[in-house]
């Protein structure tokens, strides 16, 4: 048996503080999957409501991260091979959202979108973003982007720049080399950022709120669903909104955690 | 032939300084230099991954300086191998045929017949990830030869491998070149492949060329005390001309030291000598052949290295011996003995 006086005590009380808040995350799950009856999400699924929430989360988290990509993957190049004036400047504007209060975007969103000549521009070829379906996208995009770009600055600055250099000198134009050899050579970044994006874009609620509004069957996605069925006292509803989106929660990590490599964000 | 005119490029810390080269068509040409030297960005220049801020490139007499790396067809391999890792060994060494349309049987046996060269034919269905150093380096050096190159650029290309497969290689690389006659540029800092694979050799600091010859030239007759140095002479001494009956001697500390170099330099001129360790032998007895010096010395201090015998002594100067370690046992020397240090004139190089 061990003697106890050789247990290493920074080893007991790190160890167990990090099992104390694994136990505590585990339970808050466990909390929300096991509260409704048996049967009560089969039945929630069932609802027009439901359906509409995931429908229009998948619509809208699939398009903002398709938009993501394309911001992402350029700019992250840019940002992991060249040097260039006020790079220090674009490398920390760029992350920005992240650290920003959702809300407080999404009110930024709201002032850009609904006071400015621009935004009346939009409007007036037809682009309303203020209290629709349009706006969750942007608000999506705008608080999910910096997740997208961090994870594919880190790949592409982890992929030694040579191999470019050597695709080049074998007949590939600077595309091509970064076509046929660096994106093959990123994709389980690319993956891993995709995944990460898309579920942090499908929980998005602060800044959608804001600038989408929390309209019934509207611009109602799986996050505000389980806020206005919580607000008018629909638990199993919300539970069972909140339970999809855990789901959705747990599978993304996963993929990250596989794919994502020394990916980082 | 290629040649490097006057090029100069400056990258980060790294800087290239009016870099002069001519390599003849089936040269293997080596350049020699400390990390850090500039000696890859010299290469990825004449790539064309770099434009030089100043000079030009040519070959034939045509200017390659303004063309994009893809149209100069020259082909490059890094000591770090850079296959393409989501390929196999076969779709690496194919991928700049399959960039130039070729077809796809003409690829499969150009590859086939030069991966038997290298001996790597076993392995083309196989991912770079599960290929051993050698084995990688071999399929790098196949996929730059496949476009046949005008130029064969070697960044280090043994310098990650093991000694018996860079030996391997290395011998490889030769028979390779026999058999090719491509022109190639080979960067190292490495003495046996400079002797091994060069025709001629330059040595390369701080960005710039400072000695260019046969490896023989280089390793013997170097031009400055910097280079004496990085070629493995450790007896480097400061002393001034004199001329007594007629002989021209370098005196260093009271000690005459004949030589056989005709320099252009008068009589009490400050003079720089180098004499290579492994040409000055420690005896008990004094030798007696006429073109060889003998000084007389105490041994300060014996480093026993295996196969060969480093020897200190003080002949009112420091003198650094090596001999192999037979031939040192049987003068039965010991730490705090009289002796002499005996090198021939021809040993005794002046430094310009």
């Amino acid at each position: 048996m061990r003697n106890i006086k050789n247990l290493n005590a920074v080893k007991v009380i790190t160890i167990a503080v990090s099992l104390i808040i694994t136990l505590f995350i585990i339970t808050l799950l466990l909390l929300v999957v096991t509260h409704p009856a048996p049967g009560t999400i089969i039945n929630a699924l069932g609802t027009k409501e439901i359906q509409f929430a995931i429908y229009l989360s998948l619509i809208t988290s699939v398009t903002s991260t398709i938009i993501c990509i394309c911001i992402a993957v350029p700019a992250a190049y840019a940002l992991a091979r060249y040097d260039f004036f006020g790079k220090t400047i674009v490398n920390m504007v760029v992350d920005i959202p992240l650290a920003l209060p959702p809300l407080v975007a999404g009110v930024g969103l709201l002032l850009f979108f609904g006071t400015t000549a621009f935004g009346d521009f939009l409007e007036s070829v037809g682009l309303v973003f203020v209290f629709t379906p349009l706006g969750i996208i942007v608000a999506q995009v705008f608080v999910n982007l910096p997740f997208m770009l961090r994870i594919m600055r880190s790949t592409f600055t982890d992929i030694n720049p040579r191999y470019e250099y050597v695709a080049e000198t074998l007949g590939c134009t600077h595309f091509q080399a970064i076509y046929r050899v660096v994106l093959p050579m990123s994709f389980n970044g690319f993956l891993a950022g995709s995944v990460i994006t898309w579920a942090k874009g499908i929980g998005e609620f602060g800044a959608a709120l804001l600038l989408a509004g929390a309209t019934r069957m509207k611009t109602e996605t799986l996050p505000i669903s389980l806020f206005l069925n919580m607000s008018c006292g629909d638990l199993e509803l919300a539970i069972s909104a909140a339970t999809i989106l855990i789901a959705i929660s747990v599978v993304s990590l996963f993929i990250f955690e596989k794919y994502g490599g020394s990916a980082k964000f | 032939m290629i040649c490097i005119n006057n090029v100069s490029k400056t990258l980060g810390e790294f800087h290239l300084d009016r870099i002069n080269l001519e390599i003849n068509e089936g040269e293997y040409f080596v350049i020699i230099g400390p990390t850090g030297s500039g000696k890859t960005i010299l290469l990825e220049t004449i790539a064309g991954i770099y434009s030089p801020d100043e000079g030009d490139i040519t070959l034939n007499q045509k200017s390659l300086t303004n063309l994009p790396p893809r149209n100069r067809n020259i082909s490059m391999v890094y000591q770090d191998f850079m296959l393409f890792p989501h390929m196999t060994v076969e779709q690496n060494i194919g991928f700049g045929l399959k960039n130039k349309k070729t077809d796809a049987d003409v690829i499969k046996k150009r590859v086939l017949e030069i991966t038997k060269i290298f001996g790597i034919s076993h392995l083309l269905y196989r991912h770079p990830g599960t290929l051993s150093g050698g084995e990688k380096q071999r399929a790098a050096i196949c996929r730059a030869v496949l476009m046949d190159p005008v130029l064969l650029l070697l960044d280090e290309p043994l310098s990650a491998l093991d000694s018996r497969t860079r030996e391997l290689l290395r011998s490889e690389l030769k028979k390779f070149h026999g058999m090719y006659n491509t022109t190639i540029l080979h960067i190292t800092h490495n003495y046996e492949e400079v002797f091994s694979l060069a025709d001629r050799v330059a040595l390369m600091h701080k960005g710039e060329i400072l000695q260019t010859g046969t490896p023989d030239d280089v390793f013997e007759k170097p031009k400055t005390e910097f280079i004496a140095e990085f070629v493995g002479f450790e007896n480097l001494y400061q002393g001034i001309f004199v001329l007594r009956d007629g002989i021209s001697s370098v005196e260093i500390s009271g000690v005459d030291i004949r030589h056989n170099n005709s320099p252009t330099v008068r009589e009490e001129e400050s003079a720089k000598i180098c004499i290579r360790s492994e040409n000055i032998r420690i005896s008990r007895e004094k030798v007696s052949d006429t073109d060889v010096n003998v000084i007389f010395c105490k041994i300060l201090d014996i480093i026993d290295n295996g196969s060969f015998v480093k020897i200190i002594a003080d002949a009112g100067f420091i003198l650094n011996s090596v001999m192999m370690k037979k031939s040192f046992n049987s003068e039965e020397l010991k730490t705090g003995d009289t002796a002499y240090a005996c090198f021939d004139f021809d040993s005794v190089h002046i430094i310009q």
